[in-house]
Formats: C-alpha cells, sequence, structure tokens
C-alpha cells in the first residue's frame, strides 16, 4: 500500500459564497498542498478573486469550510454548528498566509521600508532591529535594496507591486494568494513581477494564483483550475490544460485569451 | 447716555493690562482644552459611527443628533443652571464642577459632535484596500486603525479641525454667560463701568484676532508636518505658501 498522503496545507470543502441573492461560488472543493503552485484562471465575473478572499477571511462563506494546516479558517464549530472565530485568532491564520493585491494596497505615509517592517514588528512584535533586517533583506530579494527609503508615490507600479509582495514575505506565510497582481500594471512592468512571482515558486513556495498571464500560469503553476459560474469546470496540470482542455468552456475561454 | 471721544491712547494703556492678559490666558486655556477633550470624544464617537454594531453606531448618531442640533448658548447654560436643578447632586456650585470646568465641559461636548462627523469623514475618506491590507498581514481592526487608517485619515482631519478651533476661540466667548472671566466677559465688565464700548471691543477683537492667526499658522503647519509632505519629497509644499504649491 502506498502512504498515506500529506494533509494538504488548504482545503477548501463544497465552499458557498453569496452576494445578495447572487451565488458568487457554488460549491468549490480543492487541496493545495505544500510547494504546489496552483493558478486559478476563468473569465471575469466568474468568483475567482472572491474565491481568493475567502481563503484568508477577507469575505466571509455562507456553507461548507476551509481549513489552513488543518484548523477552519474564520469559524470555529461548537456543537456541530459554525460559528464565527474570534478576531484574534482569524488574524493569526491570516498572518501566515500572504496575500497580494491588484492594487497594491501599499500604506502610503510608510516607506517602502516601513510598509515591510510594519506587520513583523506590531503583529508578530519583533524587535526593530530584527524587523528592519528581514525587510532589508526581502526587499533585496525583491530586486529593491537601493528603494528602501522612497515612498509607495515615488515608486513604479511594478515596484510598488515588489514592495507589496516583499511586505507580504516579511510575515514568512506558509501560502501566498496573488489577486491579479499583475492587472493593474502598465505592459511593460508586468514582466519584473511576474520575475518575481517565479523566483518565489521556484523556490517553494506554495501559491494560489488568480491571474491573466497565461504565459505565467503555463511556464509557473504545478496546476491549473479554470473556474466559471462559481464552480471549477476543470483541474488539469497546465501542459494537458493548454494542449487540450477537457471541457468546452475551457477551450472557448483560452481561444479567446491567446487570440492574437 | 454721555458720548466718550474715542481714545486710541486708551486701547493701547490697555491692551496688554494684567486683567486682559488674564482674560487671553482664560480663553486660550478654556479653547484649547475644550479642543482636545472635543478631539478625544469625536474620535471615540466617530470609531462608533463606523462600527458593525448598530447599538453602537446609533449612539453615535444621537449624539450627533442632540449637541449638533441645539444652539451652544443653549448647552452653556443648560449644563451649568438647569442640570442642577433636574440632578441636585450634580450641582456645578456645590464645588462639584466651578463654572470653568463646567465651560470646558460644554465647549467639549459640543465640539465632539462636529469632531465626530470630522472624523468619520477622514477615516472613510481612507481608501478600503488599505484596511483590507492590514487584515491580510494579520493586524486585528484597532491596531489596523490606529496604525494604518488614522494616520492617513489625518491628511482629511487636520484641515477642518483647524476650523473648529478657531471658531472655538471665538465660541468660547459664550461661556462669559456663566461668569467665566475669558476676554469677552473681561471687555463686558470693563465696558459696563467705562461705557467704553469702542475701546473695550476694539481691544477684545484685537486679541481674537491674535489669538485666531496664531490658531491659523499652526494649524497650516500641522498640514505640512502630516500632510502631502509627510508623504514624500515629490509631493512636498513650503510652510507657509498659504496652500500654493510650488
Amino acid at each position: 500500500m502506498l502512504p498515506e498522503p500529506p494533509a494538504p496545507l488548504l482545503r477548501l470543502e463544497n465552499v458557498h459564497k453569496r452576494f445578495g441573492r447572487h451565488e458568487v461560488l457554488r460549491g468549490i472543493s480543492l487541496d493545495v498542498h505544500e510547494r504546489e503552485v496552483v493558478a486559478i484562471l476563468g473569465p471575469s465575473g466568474s468568483g475567482k478573486s472572491t474565491l481568493l478572499r475567502c481563503i484568508n477571511h477577507l469575505e466571509r462563506i455562507d456553507a461548507g469550510r476551509i481549513l489552513f494546516e488543518g484548523q477552519p479558517v474564520g469559524y470555529r464549530e461548537r456543537n456541530g454548528r459554525l460559528v464565527e472565530a474570534p478576531e484574534r485568532e482569524i488574524a493569526r491564520i491570516r498572518s501566515r498566509i500572504g496575500m497580494v493585491f491588484q492594487r497594491f494596497n501599499l500604506f502610503p505615509h510608510l516607506t517602502a521600508l516601513g510598509n515591510v517592517m510594519e506587520a513583523p514588528v506590531h503583529v508578530l512584535g519583533l524587535p526593530r532591529e530584527e524587523a528592519r533586517q528581514r525587510a532589508v533583506a526581502v526587499l533585496e530579494r525583491v530586486g529593491l535594496g537601493a528603494r528602501l527609503d522612497a515612498y509607495p508615490a515615488q515608486l513604479s507600479g511594478g515596484q510598488q507591486q515588489r514592495v507589496a509582495i516583499a511586505r507580504a514575505l516579511a510575515m514568512q506565510p506558509r501560502l501566498m494568494l496573488f489577486d491579479e497582481a499583475t492587472s493593474a500594471l502598465d505592459p511593460e512592468l508586468v514582466g519584473e513581477v511576474l520575475a518575481v512571482m517565479r523566483d518565489l515558486a521556484a523556490a517553494g513556495m506554495t501559491m494560489v494564483a488568480v491571474t491573466h498571464e497565461m504565459a505565467f500560469a503555463a511556464e509557473a503553476a504545478s496546476r491549473i483550475i479554470f473556474i466559471d459560474e462559481g464552480i471549477i469546470q476543470e483541474e488539469a496540470p497546465p501542459d494537458t490544460f493548454f494542449a487540450n482542455p477537457g471541457t468546452e468552456r475551457a477551450r472557448q475561454f483560452l481561444r479567446r485569451v491567446t487570440r492574437p | 447716555m454721555p458720548v466718550l471721544a474715542v481714545s486710541w491712547t486708551y486701547i493701547a494703556e490697555n491692551f496688554f493690562s494684567e486683567i486682559v492678559l488674564r482674560g487671553v490666558w482664560m480663553t486660550l486655556q478654556l479653547s484649547v482644552i475644550g479642543m482636545a477633550l472635543g478631539i478625544a470624544l469625536g474620535t471615540l464617537f466617530a470609531l462608533a459611527r463606523v462600527a458593525h454594531a448598530p447599538p453602537i453606531r446609533a449612539l453615535a448618531l444621537a449624539y450627533i443628533w442632540f449637541f449638533r442640533g441645539t444652539p451652544l448658548l443653549v448647552q452653556v447654560v443648560f449644563w451649568y443652571f438647569a442640570l442642577p436643578q433636574a440632578w441636585p447632586s450634580w450641582a456645578p456650585w456645590d464645588g462639584q464642577l466651578s463654572p470653568v470646568q463646567t465651560g470646558i465641559l460644554a465647549l467639549a461636548i459640543n465640539e465632539g459632535a462636529y469632531m465626530t462627523e470630522i472624523v468619520r469623514a477622514g477615516i472613510q475618506s481612507v481608501d478600503p484596500g488599505q484596511l483590507e491590507a492590514a487584515r491580510s498581514l494579520g493586524m486585528t481592526y484597532r491596531l489596523a486603525m490606529r496604525r494604518i487608517i488614522l494616520p492617513q485619515a489625518l491628511r482629511v482631519i487636520i484641515p477642518p479641525t483647524g476650523n473648529e478651533f478657531i471658531a472655538m476661540l471665538k465660541n468660547s466667548s459664550l461661556v462669559s454667560l456663566i461668569s467665566v472671566s475669558e476676554l469677552f466677559l473681561v471687555a463686558k465688565l470693563q465696558y459696563s463701568s467705562t461705557l467704553r464700548y469702542f475701546e473695550w471691543l476694539i481691544i477684545a477683537s484685537g486679541w481674537y484676532l491674535i489669538l485666531t492667526t496664531l490658531g491659523s499658522l499652526f494649524q497650516s503647519w500641522l498640514e505640512y508636518r502630516y500632510g502631502a509632505a509627510s508623504y514624500g519629497p515629490s509631493a512636498r509644499r513650503r510652510w507657509l505658501a498659504f496652500g500654493a504649491r510650488d
């Protein structure tokens, strides 16, 4: 018999989410193991970003379960019913999950260094000097060791997004979520951010990335999840998905996004 | 009524007299302490105003509704004369609260209602993505407010707060009704006995102008310190540029 596979780092069980009467997620189940890079593709409005935001409980879910490191995210089970977890517990889980936003969301009143040091100092309680060293190291890793004292307004979009990645990395997360990290960038700035994401993937970071960059998904992802109308339509390794998609919806989607 | 010739020498002689300076000092104390407490109250109620729990929001709304909807003059007199009637153990004149303390209380609670709306507008001016980013890093709501949201809200909060402080310097004259010897009451007592209305009102107005001018300078310094300039040299403005970009 094969040995039991290791428990997934992240597990989604039949996740449902509705906004008003519109059901955005209609039963998503997904396992993400350590060192996996999962690319989530799908047409806009298909629920990809919502799914990502549910993972770290920026959105509440209406049904189902999300487990991170085996622990339910945002909820506790009490007598078989789910109740909202205390804020501190949710915050503790979030501190172990990095998130990168489409619009960067850097703190404009802090320098690049200040942005990256903020959470290690005030959430993890690291001494300032240690946090500073850690922040300098991650900023160097994303190629911004020379811009430590720049404010976000003084940086290009690509640089800002790299600071945002550094800010998440400084918490030494076990999982990184990317919510269309390159969609708000000018075309010539996309490459530098994707390069950082590729390096992270190559270094073994577990990643879930909602993306429109098909080339990135094809090269860096270990698995493609194709979502449409709130359900996973197709799940496949990138080679299979791009060469030979199994569903008509995926074929249509690929035709649209790869049209010259 | 005898008409006295206007005497500029009289104004000059009395402008820095001890009794006037005491009045100025009292006005300054009333305004600064009233404003500081008003800002604290305003911040507290603004946080209540954006809270999730409906009863807490309702409490903040009721506070604003009442204290912004009735005249400050009425509130000042109410705190000092009416409340002790309805609630004798409160009684300011029994040594629990002096007229000065009651005056500060009245100014602060009134100011808090205005500051609540100013601070709320400041908080809501901050991109919601900022709170999300803070939370995604593991910050609690409190920590995110303190470290991320409120510092950014300051940009929006400071200019109208400067306005409020200048209004407060002048509104503090209303506590003359409960016998606090601030600048206006000093002038009033003097013109009542000397009948030199013109001179004493010029003295009082002169001092109000000096105080409000200092207040404006302080405001522009604050805007310089916490405004756009603190977000990096590219947006730097010169202090005392009177809002003009260089």
